[in-house]
């Protein structure tokens, strides 16, 4: 991991001094992350790969300015995330004031295809997870599926670390509540 | 530790100090509460799990292109002019190279031909008596002055002290014509008396 993380910021050495394919290497390390992670936010894979695309393009332009090679992955996810919010306000009219707007059928849930969990569970996380506020939804992907520590995420949305807390927590307890039992019935 | 669902959830993320993970666990062997909760944490991630990643469904990448890229000079310059920290130290470098050409560069001082040492005595020598005549004149001319002055200072202490003898002259001749009258009349007023009787 130490070896990756060494690796990765020799990429964006490279990169920062304009050689393109260290760039699409990078690239190629961390767009499967980074689609997921939009995936699950906006809740379209059209839009999802298109904002992953910018995400990139954007990150590739102001990778000068990234002061410490080792803060590339937050520095990436925090890109993410405004470039997903710029989407929600340009789609804001069409939605009635609806920030985030994703589609609960969409939200990364691999229904069927080659999964191995059942379908039931499946369409159970996608159910709960249409439950939470935009917020706390983001604040689940991050920690659980992306696994960021708590200062991460805090530095990728902006907000105090007890904010980021107290979103995951409130989801984690309706979450519970929706998933648990599932689990226990299917056991 | 008393039962903190605060404390349970970083702990079940890993979020919590060595010591404070400890304290936890010792404290889960014995409140089956707890233990409860983690395990229902647990059930939560797995399940939430179950929605796994998907691939994207086409790769990202750029290619080169050389007419889109900036020159290796022009991408230098923009790199230079980005960072405040190389260009703080290009201008320090720059002032620093500016001292040392301006301490280059400044004519030295004409180097004047060093006289013999038989005219260097002379010149001392005559140097020496211009100074010595020199003294002397200017202690001459200061002694003048001096004796100038001190008889400035007598001729006027002895004019100051003729007035004032005057003065006091004048004034012992004024009481002693007063006096002379007052015994005249004295003398005349006795006659009379005399004659009177």
């Amino acid at each position: 991991m130490i070896f990756r993380a060494v690796e990765d910021a020799d990429l964006i050495r490279k990169a920062a001094r304009g050689d393109v394919e260290a760039y699409n290497l990078l690239i190629s390390r961390w767009e499967k992350r980074v689609f997921n992670y939009l995936l699950r936010i906006v809740g379209n894979r059209e839009d999802a790969l298109d904002l992953s695309q910018d995400v990139f393009l954007k990150a590739y332009q102001n990778l000068r300015k990234l002061e410490d090679p080792e803060r590339f992955v937050p520095w990436l996810f925090r890109i993410a995330h405004n470039e997903a919010y710029s989407l929600f306000r340009k789609r804001k009219p069409e939605s009635e004031g609806e920030t985030v707007p994703p589609d609960a059928s969409h939200m990364g849930v691999s229904v069927g295809g080659s999964s191995v969990f059942p379908l039931e569970l499946s369409l159970a996380v996608a159910r709960a997870l249409d439950r939470l506020s935009p917020d706390q939804r983001e604040a689940v992907v991050l920690k659980i599926y992306q696994g960021f520590k708590f200062e991460e995420i805090a530095e990728i949305l902006s907000c105090p670390i007890s904010t980021v807390k107290s979103r995951l927590y409130t989801a984690l307890d309706l979450l519970k509540g929706d998933l648990a039992p599932v689990k226990s019935r299917g056991a | 530790m008393s039962c903190s669902p605060q404390d349970l959830r970083d702990y079940f993320f890993n979020e919590l100090l060595e010591s404070d993970r400890r304290s936890v666990d010792i404290h889960l062997r014995s409140c089956q509460n707890c233990r409860e909760e983690v395990e229902r944490l647990r059930a939560t991630e797995a399940a939430l799990l179950a929605a796994r990643d998907e691939e994207p469904p086409q790769r990202i990448a750029f290619i080169s292109d050389k007419v889109f890229e900036p020159s290796a000079l022009r991408r230098w310059w923009r790199d230079f002019w980005g960072s405040a920290a190389r260009l703080g130290f290009a201008s320090a470098a720059m002032l620093s190279a500016a001292i040392v050409f301006a301490a280059l560069t400044r004519p030295a001082p004409l180097a004047l031909p060093s006289p013999p040492r038989a005219e260097l005595a002379r010149i001392e020598a005559e140097f020496s008596a211009r100074l010595q005549q020199a003294v002397k004149a200017a202690v001459s001319e200061s002694e003048a002055r001096q004796a100038a002055r001190t008889d400035q200072v007598l001729a006027a202490a002895e004019r100051r002290y003729r007035l004032e003898r005057e003065a006091i002259l004048l004034a012992a001749s004024e009481d002693h014509e007063l006096m002379r009258k007052r015994y005249g009349r004295m003398v005349l007023a006795s006659m009379e008396r005399r004659d009177e009787k």
